[in-house]
């Protein structure tokens, strides 16, 4: 199912998790609770079996694209492209946030490092990615949020396979952390909207390797209709557990040294459980 | 529409993405998304309906500000043709040079005045008249109404500048002409703010200041009407040019 072993996978989770909270503690902004619960989602991805890149030549046609339409999430974006070998986490954190980095506060498109698109305005890259996918033979992930899902763009896109054409490329991932900025979020009955529209609906864990790794599977093999993961996810996931599923934290990382040691406590204690 | 032809943009196509102008009020966040992509996209978009020419459809229709919009948009290149024979050959050359532009087109029927084909580079602006009194610079179909006024205002009179890129405006040639007449006069389809009249004027205003009058529209909502009957109601036609010429003119 994947390129390295599930042992693996956990420990480039836990390094990762680890990394985006010193990234954030240090430049002091970024969401480090949207990238928290996006890890073994990005992990699972390019580290499936099928999944085809190059991060010597970020640029080649034959790589698969993971568009990130919810921008914010880009230091984990950052993070699992250092781990790849687009760059290094060093780079990452000289670069994160500053003038004139391929790092910045949301993705720039860069294909040398990995990042396929621009974004930050919500409910655009999911757009983006299905035109993509209508005009290349790779697959087309998208990932987007469920805060994201309030914006009528990304709402309309389910409809986009009776209006224009289903293109069985293209999987939409929904990070459905049930937080957005400033408040709760329930997608409703997107899932059963999106069957209706014509889309393979798979629904899995966000956080298990296995079964994102056998829903990732599922998608690429569906032949006729684009496929929507809705992963469901804990906000913060692997920080301070007081602050996981919490509003108040997007956006904010930790600012002292108290909630710093909080949040690498409470990795350290989620490694050892 | 705008994200799915970026998209396609973003995989290495050439992509032409049409519209009403005003419906692009709404795709304007994809727009300026698609911008942020890079430098190595090609992606035309092509909005017709422009202005007060649409007519009877009424103020909702009339797209009279995106000239203002894109201009804010970076990396845009604003091209306005001035008649039918024009966007066929811009077309052709804007389709060989990657990057991203935005293309004005109007609806109603306008002459295909520009007798021969003209040869067309981005980003130049053309002389299409001679004179010493006043400068008019004009964009898109207006180009035709600042010939017909040079013509009743007589041999000499006024210096036509035709605008087919706003977006990077000619500098040289306008400033050229203005420092000839002395005074510049600018006609468009579109309100006042953050068009032709204020690209303009920023120029002069930093580079040469000039006695400035405008044709536009007020910062309006406008109404139904036919488009000859709104022309003359907001004083988009050639008589009210070459009477502001004739104005400007004695003014001084």
């Amino acid at each position: 199912m994947f390129k390295v072993s599930l042992q693996e996978l956990e420990e480039k989770a836990y390094r990762i998790r680890r990394n985006l909270i010193d990234l954030m503690y240090q430049s002091g902004s970024g969401h480090l609770d949207t990238s928290l619960s996006l890890v073994e989602i990005w992990l699972a991805l390019v580290y499936s079996e099928f999944f085809r890149l190059n991060p010597q030549n970020g640029a080649w046609d034959g790589r698969d694209r993971v568009f990130l339409s919810e921008g914010h999430a880009c230091p984990v974006q950052y993070m699992v492209n250092a781990d790849l070998g687009y760059c290094t986490v060093e780079d990452v954190f000289a670069g994160f946030r500053k003038p004139n980095t391929p790092y910045q506060g949301h993705t720039k498109r860069d294909l040398k490092y990995g990042l396929e698109n621009s974004n930050g305005s919500l409910g655009i890259g999911l757009w983006q990615a299905y035109g993509q996918a209508l005009v290349i033979d790779r697959f087309v992930f998208c990932i987007a949020g469920d805060g994201e899902f309030q914006e009528p763009s990304s709402q309309s896109l389910l409809s986009v396979t009776h209006n224009l054409k289903p293109a069985p490329n293209y999987i939409l991932i929904l990070n459905d952390n049930k937080l957005a900025q400033d408040s709760q979020v329930d997608i409703g009955p997107i899932g059963e909207v999106a069957g209706l529209y014509g889309w393979q609906v798979i629904r899995v864990d966000g956080h298990d390797f296995h079964g994102l790794g056998e829903a990732y599977i599922q998608a690429v093999n569906e032949k006729r209709k684009p496929s929507l993961l809705i992963c469901d996810t804990i906000k913060g996931k692997g920080g301070d557990p007081q602050n996981e599923a919490q509003l108040g934290f997007h956006g904010r990382p930790p600012k002292d040294e108290a909630e710093y040691r909080a949040y690498i406590d409470g990795l350290e204690a989620a490694r050892e459980a | 529409m705008i994200g799915l032809a970026t998209g396609i943009a973003m995989a290495g196509k050439r992509v032409v993405a049409c519209d009403m102008s005003v419906f692009l009020h709404h795709a304007y966040g994809q727009i300026r998304t698609a911008a942020r992509q890079g430098d190595d996209l090609h992606l035309v978009i092509a909005a017709s309906h422009t202005g007060i020419a649409v007519g009877p459809d009424g103020s909702s229709a009339h797209d009279i500000t995106d000239l203002a919009r894109m201009r804010l948009v970076p990396n845009f290149k604003i091209i306005t043709p001035w008649d039918g024979r024009h966007v066929r050959q811009i077309v052709k050359v804007i389709l060989e040079e990657k990057g991203y532009y935005y293309v004005r087109l109007n609806r109603p029927n306008v002459p295909i005045f520009l007798k021969e084909p003209m040869s067309f580079e981005i980003g130049r602006a053309y002389r299409l008249n001679e004179g010493e009194r006043v400068t008019i610079i004009a964009s898109g179909d207006k180009v035709f109404n600042a010939l017909q006024a040079a013509e009743e205002l007589g041999e000499g009179f006024a210096d036509v500048i035709g605008i087919a890129t706003l977006e990077p405006l000619d500098s040289d040639t306008i400033l050229a002409s203005a420092s000839r007449t002395g005074r510049v006069i600018t006609f468009e389809d579109h309100m006042y703010v953050g068009g032709l009249y204020e690209s303009v004027a920023g120029l002069l205003a930093q580079h040469k200041p000039t006695p400035m009058r405008r044709i536009a529209l007020n910062r309006i909502f406008t109404t139904s009407g036919e488009p000859d009957e709104l022309a003359k109601m907001f004083g988009l036609t050639t008589e009210a040019l070459v009477r502001f010429c004739h104005e400007f003119v004695e003014d001084r």
